[in-house]
């Protein structure tokens, strides 16, 4: 009996269309996917193979969406069907076993569900020989056990697991809507275990609770190298097998469950409406109405019209169900709405709620348009209601405008619901400015346009399609291709983009007033296009039984008359004119540069001026700039005046300059005659004659001009602003080739047909001609400055050095600054209404200037000001210049640099964390004491351009950033730090493209090492030799070499000061840290602990040591250990406490792979093991402790 | 006020010629509409309430192009389509009051009578609060007559109406139309020949989108009057009569079948002259319009 339900069930299917249509779509989407670099689902293919076994399994791990789709599509009509088509009676009239019936039935779909899945192989596997021909570099070969793999962990237990909730819920409810709900309840447990990936403390618990097995996956496989991507796969072991395990026994007791309380009686059906009355004799007299049809009526009509439809909807099973996990959506995102990285989160800011806000609803909300579009255009006919209702007397505009008021009405509900749920989760974060204006508009207008544009070309594909079914079609087909398209032919202009006009970076100095105008054009472009789009909806309504398209176009042809003509017209008239004010404005006054426009300039600059690198330049010794800035027009004019002296000892004929894209210069040089002129590459030579000769010195005069013209498709200058203007040095003229203007990726290289990028020249000892350059710049040493800007008469502007003078000239402000020591030709220049916070120490200003309302942070920004100061003055060496400016600028940009004396910091990060959680890393005291480090580590000893180059500035600046925590949080919370650096250095050799350097030739781009290794050698060695051996060293290397002139120093400069300072039995250390790469697999197998006649406890731990040298593609191999690691307990933390009391740290020297411990502690710990502090490069961190068992 | 239909034809895009050539005068009072399914009628009844339009050919009602000024026709249109659904999760009363707006009822107190005596009218009164989705096919029926009247049409169109209705609720419908139909213009499209014997004035028989026979009942039963015959025959014998005579229905009456025949002379033969009813006018319209496309084949 079962084989005779399941190979029915299989057959019914194999007849259907359905499984072979979506076995096409999946396999046409992944050979998009592996073949392009346009189209992507799931994670992104880069350094590995386009037909790797992590890319096969991730594609495999993506479809679980398109999985859950299409399973429920199965498995539903497998249940139901015999509910739906009424032959429940017929066949359970029959003596069959329910068991042989709903297992037939079950698995004969999820067999059915599982085929299209495969499409992932099929897809890959063509790619690989179709696409693999022309690029074989990029296609490895077939690897049999990833697709295996992929299957047996992903494919076939996701489809049964879905299958058996889908189907338990299908026969209990028998109701498609309850299948789909439970639908949506897996994709919830998959993002609330996607939140809990946020925290490092909470990975097992999200590993086990995502019911695809993603996040575990993700999590698996997080550490992976290159090679280990290109060879490995996840098969059915370890966290993968336990949480396959247990999701599958979980669908596994809904299908039991089911089956057994299944039965065949039939239901009852809810009774209709008795009716014992009959069309009664009553005579009574129908009363005599007056009828009327003026605009009033019309208007009393469309209201009455807008709330039978939006009845209709709200009370829907459909709706309640989306609305219900919109909102439960956006409580999860809020309450995982942690940023910023390091495990802490920032304070709840209104533009980061609506972010936040906007992410989540999106999806509801073009699931509500695209859903109820139809089902509202199509009510009347479904209803069989259209005769009736298309007989009336009231003009089709009503109909349709009250249509579309309804879904508006919809979606204006749930956007209300969702600014209600932001504004709750804000006061109850103890957030009280809530900036209801800032919702109101960027979130509830702009959000309400951008849906009401997509939800009229929704009703505009249901009206001119024959049936609902062609109508969704066509909607869905009409958005891919506007998605995928765009990306697709690289077009990036928004005149193309559909709905596309609230693109901007919101920020509190300024709100969104420079994108203002670029906003309120497009929209009113996509406005009038819409409602263009809805005249032609309204011509084209359907209205009667008129379905045979040439007496529908003659019809409306007809009704193209009257106001629905002038309507008409004027959308039509008005979007001509706004578009040519558009095209003028965006193509004509600015311009529209896409991408691949962009990279071919980069590859033709390369290409040909790349042989001038090396060309001896005259270099920049003195600079004067006169800058005027009016930030309410977004106008600059920075003029500039330049002392060129030719330092090397030939004579110098020829000066290249380079002039900033977007900007005008004017170039006035001496004795120099214009010889070549690119436009297109903004890039100029001229000819001195006389030649320069050595140590002789030219004066270089420039103006450069920045004018805000009309409106931009994308504001290309979001350096000047209205209010938080931040600038830096590099938009004055470049002398000599910039490298920096290269192409950097890859696979763009390849596509423009430029080679490999050359990496870094190799490091070499003792180096002079290769060390003329530091890494920062190639076209001046150590320069003075001198600045005169002017801004408007409300903002401060600041640029490098003191302030020499301050007034106000014709209503504008006036600023003098010089520079007290010569530094890094590299400044920036800021302009914003500023508050100040101020402290002087040894004659030193410290500063903080910041946006009115952000004082949040200040305090601590100014106390690590302080710290950071004194800790690097008394360990490094003197500080040269007399200010140290923190100087708060718009968040069209993340991130905090450091300039000589000033450092400016965005407001997304730092000056919106928020410290008060429990435990958290204090990002603004990290982030000043790291910029604060450059000041000596940077600017005053800079790396030559040469591998390593960043272990100077980056990793000591690391370096000094941990030391100031250290001071201020004490030794034993700096776990949780560097918990936190280990993670992110292994996730980022995972994605290393290149090769991995060791710390002492690493690559200037290279952040995942000069940052958090950095940051982790640092700490080690410092806990090794000590903080007294370490800082001698550094204090060396800042006498040998701050504020050098070339040849500059080298990493050899910081490995050799150091091996100075370490003691002998250390010396292996160097070597490990800085020239190897150097991982340990640390583990802690027992930690028990036994309760001694005192009171304290003794306590025994076993633990695993491995230590691995990696090579560049991540290789590792195992090599002899003989090194001290530390070994330590730690009681249960308090409540509300993440970290527990340390009762015991001890270091120990460690020979062989496994090891006994036995230590006394006061009390009973916890936790106990191996490096407990997680100074290690841990291939696996989270096995080092192990909780401890009392015997 | 009369609707004059002239020449209208319509063919669908599958090439069924709904309308050919139909030509149609509709005075004042009850019209029927006779033939059988797929004749045509719903064509015409939809085309006539500006649901659908002609290939060519003008209707005319009063001073108003049917098919030209939709929107004028339907203000003073009633309109009962031979099935129609209601909404899910409305009521009959919000339902009765949302049409009756968009029919140009604005005054909302004027509604509220105008929509209480409807209810009234047709016994749903005590229903009025109820879902129409839970209505009984009777009850939709009654809820759809109510609606048609809303706002004193001047033509009104009822196409099968008396579908769901059993035989009282038929007569009661039936009374309530004829009171109405007095001063405007009523269009009752049917397939039962009852229903026009007892109501209309005048009639029309449709068969293939073409008007076989229009004018007064009456008139058509005095032209068949001394020509139709009737007997019993034995099983299998039907095909011989059909031979022989112009049969023009043949029913079962206690299981045995007795055709009717059309014959301007006495057959002889055990045929029996009956009066003629609207049902042998309607039958021999059918077969004569028959015989004669299957001359025009044969020829």
């Amino acid at each position: 009996m079962f084989t005779t339900f399941f190979s029915f069930e299989v057959r019914y299917w194999m007849r259907r269309l359905m499984v072979y249509v979506f076995l096409a779509v999946v396999t046409f989407l992944v050979y998009l996917a592996t073949s392009s670099d346009n189209v992507q689902i799931g994670g992104g293919v880069d350094n590995t193979f386009r037909n790797a076994p992590f890319v096969i399994q991730n594609f495999y791990a993506a479809m679980s969406f398109v999985m859950l789709l299409m399973t429920t599509a199965f498995v539903n009509s497998a249940a139901t069907r015999d509910f739906t088509q009424d032959t429940a009676g017929i066949v359970f009239s029959t003596p069959i076993r329910k068991t042989d019936y709903l297992l037939g039935r079950f698995l004969g779909s999820v067999v059915v569900a599982v085929v299209p899945i495969l499409g992932v192989s099929l897809g890959i596997v063509l790619a690989s020989l179709i696409a693999g021909a022309g690029d074989p570099e990029r296609y490895t070969a077939y690897n049999f056990f990833a697709h295996l793999n992929s299957i047996l962990v992903f494919a076939v237990p996701n489809t049964f697991l879905i299958g058996a909730i889908i189907f338990a819920i299908a026969i209990w409810t028998r109701s498609t809507i309850a299948s789909f709900v439970g639908a949506l309840a897996l994709l919830i447990g998959y993002s609330l275990a996607g939140g809990l990936l946020q925290d490092l403390d909470n990975q097992t618990l999200a590993m086990m609770i995502d019911p695809f097995g993603i996040n575990t996956y993700n999590l698996v496989t997080k550490y992976w190298t290159a090679s280990d991507k290109n060879n490995l796969s996840v098969g059915l072991t370890g966290w993968m097998l336990a949480n396959r395990l247990l999701w599958v026994g979980i669908g596994t007791i809904f299908l039991a469950v089911s089956v057994w309380r299944f039965t065949f009686t039939e239901r009852t059906k809810r009774g209709k409406a008795k009716d014992e009355e009959v069309l009664s004799q009553n005579y009574a007299r129908i009363p005599s109405v007056q009828l009327t049809d003026t605009a009033a009526t019309n208007l009393s009509r469309f209201w009455s019209e807008v709330k039978i439809n939006f009845r209709t909807i709200v009370k829907s099973t459909v709706f309640v169900v989306i609305a219900l996990f919109a909102i439960i959506d956006v409580m999860v995102t809020l309450y995982h709405s942690t940023g910023e990285g390091y495990g802490i989160s920032s304070l709840p800011v209104t533009y980061r709620i609506i972010h936040l806000l906007v992410g989540s609803s999106s999806l509801f909300l073009i699931a509500i348009i695209t859903f109820f579009s139809g089902a509202m255009i199509w009510r009347e006919r479904e209803a069989k209601f259209d005769e009736v209702y298309d007989a009336l007397p009231f003009p089709t505009w009503v109909s349709f405008c009250a249509k579309f008021a309804a879904l508006m009405g919809i979606v204006a509900i749930l956007l209300a619901l969702d600014i209600l749920c932001g504004v709750a989760f804000q006061s109850l974060k103890g957030f009280h400015n809530f900036q209801l204006g800032l919702y109101a508009r960027d979130f509830f207008l702009f959000q309400l346009l951008f849906f009401g544009f997509w939800a009229i070309l929704a009703m505009l594909s249901h009206t001119i399609a024959p049936n609902k079914y062609v109508g969704y079609f066509i909607f869905v087909v009409v958005f891919m291709v506007n998605a995928f398209m765009a990306n697709y032919f690289e077009f990036e202009s928004k005149m193309l983009r559909f709905a596309s006009f609230a693109n901007y970076t919101y920020s509190d100095f300024y709100g969104i007033a420079p994108y203002f105008s670029q906003v309120f054009w497009f929209g009113l472009y996509w406005f009038l296009f819409c409602g263009l789009l809805a005249a032609i909806t309204a011509l084209m309504w359907q209205r009667g039984r008129e379905t045979h398209y040439k007496n529908r176009f003659r019809q409306s042809f007809r009704n193209f008359r009257g106001t629905i003509r002038n309507v008409g017209i004027a959308f039509l008239l008005g979007f001509l004119c706004i578009a040519g004010w558009v095209y003028y404005n965006t193509l004509v006054v600015n311009k529209v540069e896409a991408r691949p426009e962009r990279q071919k300039k980069a590859a033709d600059y390369e290409r040909q001026f790349k042989q001038y690198e090396n060309l001896p330049q005259p270099r920049i010794v003195d600079v004067k700039y006169n800058i005027e800035l009016f930030p309410e027009r977004r106008d600059l004019v920075m003029r500039g005046e330049e002392i060129l002296q030719n330092k090397t000892d030939k004579p110098i004929d020829n000066v290249h300059l380079n002039l900033a894209v977007n900007f005008e210069t004017d170039i006035e040089l001496e004795r120099a005659a214009l010889e070549m002129n690119d436009e297109r590459l903004n890039y100029r030579i001229y000819t001195l004659s006389p030649a320069l000769q050595p140590n002789e010195t030219i004066k270089l005069n420039f103006t450069v001009k920045y004018s805000n013209r009309g409106f931009e498709n994308d504001l290309s200058q979001e350096q000047i602003m209205p209010n938080g203007t931040f600038f830096n040095s590099t938009i004055a003229p470049q002398i000599g080739y910039q490298p920096g203007t290269e192409l950097q990726e890859r696979n763009d290289r390849r596509r423009q047909g430029l080679p490999e990028k050359e990496l870094m020249p190799r490091l070499e000892r003792d180096c002079t001609t290769n060390c003329m350059n530091t890494y920062i710049s190639n076209n001046s040493d150590w320069v003075n400055v001198e600045t005169v800007i002017s801004t408007a008469a409300d903002q401060t502007a600041i640029a490098p050095g003191s302030l020499v003078r301050e007034w106000t000239e014709n209503g504008r402000r006036y600023f003098h600054y010089r520079l007290d020591h010569k530094a890094l030709n590299f400044y920036s220049f800021l302009s914003a209404r500023y508050e100040v916070a101020r402290e002087i120490v040894n004659g030193v200003n410290l500063e903080v200037y910041y946006h009115k309302g952000h004082e949040w942070n200040v305090p601590k920004m100014m106390n690590a000001l302080r710290r950071t100061y004194e800790y690097a003055t008394a360990n490094f060496g003197e500080y040269k210049h007399k200010q140290l400016r923190i100087i708060e600028f718009p968040r069209v940009g993340s991130f905090a640099q450091a300039f000589p004396g000033s450092m400016p910091y965005s407001e997304s990060i730092g000056f919106i964390a928020n410290l008060e959680t429990p435990d958290a890393i204090d990002m603004a005291t990290y982030i000043v004491a790291h910029e604060i480090g450059h000041q000596w580590w940077a600017h005053q000893v800079c790396g030559a351009n040469m591998q390593g180059a960043t272990s100077l500035s980056e990793t000591l600046a690391q370096y000094t950033a941990l030391m100031v925590m250290e001071k201020e949080y004490g030794r034993d919370m700096m776990r949780k730090f560097l918990q936190y650096e280990a993670d992110a250095y292994l996730r980022g050799r995972g994605g290393e493209l290149m090769k991995e350097q060791p710390l002492q030739t690493v690559e200037a781009d290279q952040g995942y090492i000069h940052y958090n290794k950095g940051s982790l050698v640092m700490y080690y060695l410092k806990e090794m030799i000590g903080e007294d051996k370490v800082n001698a060293a550094l204090r060396e290397i800042i006498r040998n070499h701050a504020y050098k002139d070339a040849p500059y120093p080298t990493s050899y400069v910081l490995t050799d000061a150091l091996r100075g300072q370490t003691p002998p039995e250390f010396q292996y250390l160097l070597k490990d840290l800085f020239e190897d790469i150097t991982l340990f697999a640390n583990r802690t197998i027992e930690a028990s602990a036994k309760k001694r006649n005192d009171g304290r406890f003794d306590v025994t731990i076993k633990v695993l040591t491995q230590k691995l040298k990696a090579d560049e593609k991540g290789l590792e191999q195992e090599v002899p250990i003989d090194d001290f690691i530390e070994i330590g307990a730690f009681a249960a933390p308090e409540s509300s406490k993440r970290y527990g009391k340390t009762l015991h740290r001890e270091r120990v020297k460690i020979n062989k792979p496994e090891n006994v411990f036995t230590f006394t502690v006061d009390e009973l710990p916890e936790k106990a093991g191996i490096d407990p502090f997680a100074l290690l490069v841990d291939r696996q961190p989270d096995d080092n402790l192990k909780s401890v068992s009392e015997q | 006020m009369e609707l004059r239909i002239e020449n209208l034809s319509k063919t669908y895009s599958n090439g069924v010629k709904a309308l050919d050539d139909v030509s149609l005068t509709i005075p004042t009072g009850m019209f029927g509409l006779l033939g059988p399914n797929g004749a045509g009628k719903s064509t015409l009844m939809r085309t006539l309430a500006t649901l659908q339009d002609a290939d060519s050919g003008t209707a005319i009602l009063g001073d108003l192009d049917v098919l030209r000024q939709k929107h004028e026709v339907r203000k003073i249109l009633g309109y009962l389509p031979q099935e129609f659904g209601v909404y899910q999760k409305v009521s009959a009363i919000e339902m009765l009051d949302h049409l009756a707006l968009l029919k140009g009822v604005r005054d909302g107190r004027e509604r509220k009578q105008l929509v209480e005596a409807l209810l009234n009218r047709v016994n749903l009164y005590q229903h009025r609060k109820k879902a129409l989705s839970g209505f009984s096919g009777g009850m939709k029926q009654r809820f759809g007559i109510a609606q048609a009247l809303i706002g004193d049409p001047r033509l009104i169109i009822v196409d099968e109406p008396t579908a769901g209705l059993d035989p009282s609720e038929r007569n009661r419908f039936y009374n309530l139309l004829a009171e109405i139909g007095e001063n405007v213009i009523v269009i009752l499209s049917t397939h039962i020949v009852e229903d026009v014997k007892e109501l209309c004035t005048n009639m029309a028989i449709i068969n293939n989108g073409r008007v076989l026979y229009a004018g007064a009942p009456a008139a058509a039963l005095e032209t068949l009057s001394g020509k139709i015959w009737r007997r019993q025959i034995g099983k299998g014998e039907i095909e011989d009569y059909q031979q022989q005579f112009r049969v023009i229905s043949s029913k079962l009456v206690a299981g045995q079948p007795i055709i009717r025949i059309f014959s301007p002379i006495p057959p002889g033969d055990g045929f029996r002259a009956v009066e003629p009813d609207l049902e042998d006018v309607f039958f021999a319209q059918i077969t004569d319009s028959q015989s004669n496309e299957r001359d025009e084949e044969e020829s």
